[in-house]
């Protein structure tokens, strides 16, 4: 039987075209559920703000389901020079054996391969969030700043550094 | 169908850090990364199509509105680890014009932009998981704060597979560039086979177009039957 090898994973440098970096982080369009807002600051080494990062997210709708016609559980954002992003989404649901949570991909330069992480709600029971060390735990979960309003700040290296995952 | 997605393999895959490339030193974690088990969260994937309207697909023009630089054709077929096609997938390509420059206005490089190149192609593959982006081919550049490091000319891809996991950020390299060999990127991953997959192969032409295949490989297979 054929088995091929995934093609090697490559940074995405520097220069991903704007055009395609914007117009995709509002999720929320037309779908139902509690509509949040998800803000963060991506930062290197010493804690330098990244400009042009770009994240992507996958997530269940508000009644945990990931196959939703009308709710696309896709999005995508680049941080400003400020290293800012910024989503518009529904609250997730909870996936059975899973609580709610939003999955987060890391692509930018100086990074070889994708980077994998995730925002939690809160520190009830789930078995990825278990998998980290629970001394790193917190950096996992999405801080309220405001009504309908959580900040998920991804540090890549050094100090407070967000826990990413390999699969 | 569910899908399975094993480890990545170290040799056919780059590592975190690489001394040639001093931005990962960073931006890669320093603490290792964790191994989570996977869900039906990991293992199922957006419908991204509906979310990315195709573009365009032909970066050279025609006539006053060519771009510079040597046309190109370039044949992409997406297939799993089975070698199943993904018909359907979204297929993201960019790269810098004949002299070296993007498009973005990051780049500070000191070479010309081209009014009729625009270097941002979206597409979707067909029935065989193939697509086919018609430009001209890019040019090499210096990377800044190097110590005379130039990218060879290379075309980024961005595409989708059947789940969350199988996403897929690369570079493609054209054959026969004395670049390749010193390059930070390519040369970071180990196993040279797995290196020259992601080179480019030329096929014989009779249009004005230099001609090359291309495949991309996501991660993925069909999940084998769970014992009863």
């Amino acid at each position: 039987m054929t088995r091929l090898v995934p093609t090697a994973e490559m940074t995405l440098g520097p220069f991903f075209p704007r055009e395609f970096a914007e117009g995709a982080n509002d999720l929320a369009r037309g779908a139902a559920g509690e509509v949040i807002e998800v803000t963060g600051r991506v930062a290197e080494l010493d804690g330098r703000p990244l400009d042009n990062v770009v994240l992507e997210i996958w997530q269940a709708d508000a009644g945990g389901r990931l196959d939703n016609p009308a709710f696309p559980g896709w999005g995508r954002a680049a941080t400003n020079a400020q290293g800012e992003y910024r989503f518009r989404t529904i609250r997730p649901g909870a996936i059975a054996g899973r609580a709610p949570h939003i999955n987060f991909l890391i692509l930018y330069s100086g990074l070889m391969r994708q980077l994998q992480t995730v925002m939690f709600f809160g520190t009830s029971g789930d078995p990825v969030l278990q998998a980290v060390d629970a001394s790193r735990r917190h950096r996992l979960i999405g801080a309220p700043v405001g009504p309908n309003a959580y900040r998920f700040d991804i540090r890549l290296r050094g100090g407070e550094e967000t826990p990413f995952f390999d699969d | 169908m569910p899908i399975a997605i094993e480890r990545r393999d170290p040799l056919t895959q780059a590592q975190g850090v690489e001394a040639g490339y001093a931005q990962t030193a960073r931006r890669w974690p320093a603490q290792p990364l964790v191994r989570r088990p996977h869900s039906v969260s990991e293992l199922s994937g957006p419908r991204v199509r509906d979310r990315l309207p195709e573009l365009r697909g032909d970066l050279a023009g025609y006539g006053a509105k060519r771009a510079l630089g040597q046309l190109i054709r370039v044949r992409v077929r997406v297939v799993d680890e089975d070698g199943a096609p993904l018909p359907g997938t979204v297929v993201e390509a960019w790269h810098c014009n004949a002299a070296g420059k993007y498009i973005h206005p990051n780049d500070t490089h000191d070479a010309p932009v081209d009014p009729n190149f625009y270097g941002a192609a979206r597409m979707v593959a067909g029935d065989s998981g193939l697509v086919e982006l018609r430009t001209i081919k890019p040019g090499a550049y210096p990377v800044p704060d190097t110590n005379g490091w130039w990218r060879p000319p290379h075309v980024h891809f961005s595409v989708w597979g059947r789940v969350w996991l199988s996403r897929l950020v690369t570079q493609m390299f054209f054959p026969g560039e004395p670049l390749n060999e010193a390059d930070a990127i390519l040369m970071a991953i180990r196993d040279p086979e797995a290196r020259n997959r992601c080179v480019a192969r030329l096929v014989p032409s009779r249009t004005n177009e230099l001609s090359y295949d291309y495949q991309l490989v996501v991660r993925g297979r069909k999940a084998s039957a769970p014992m009863p």
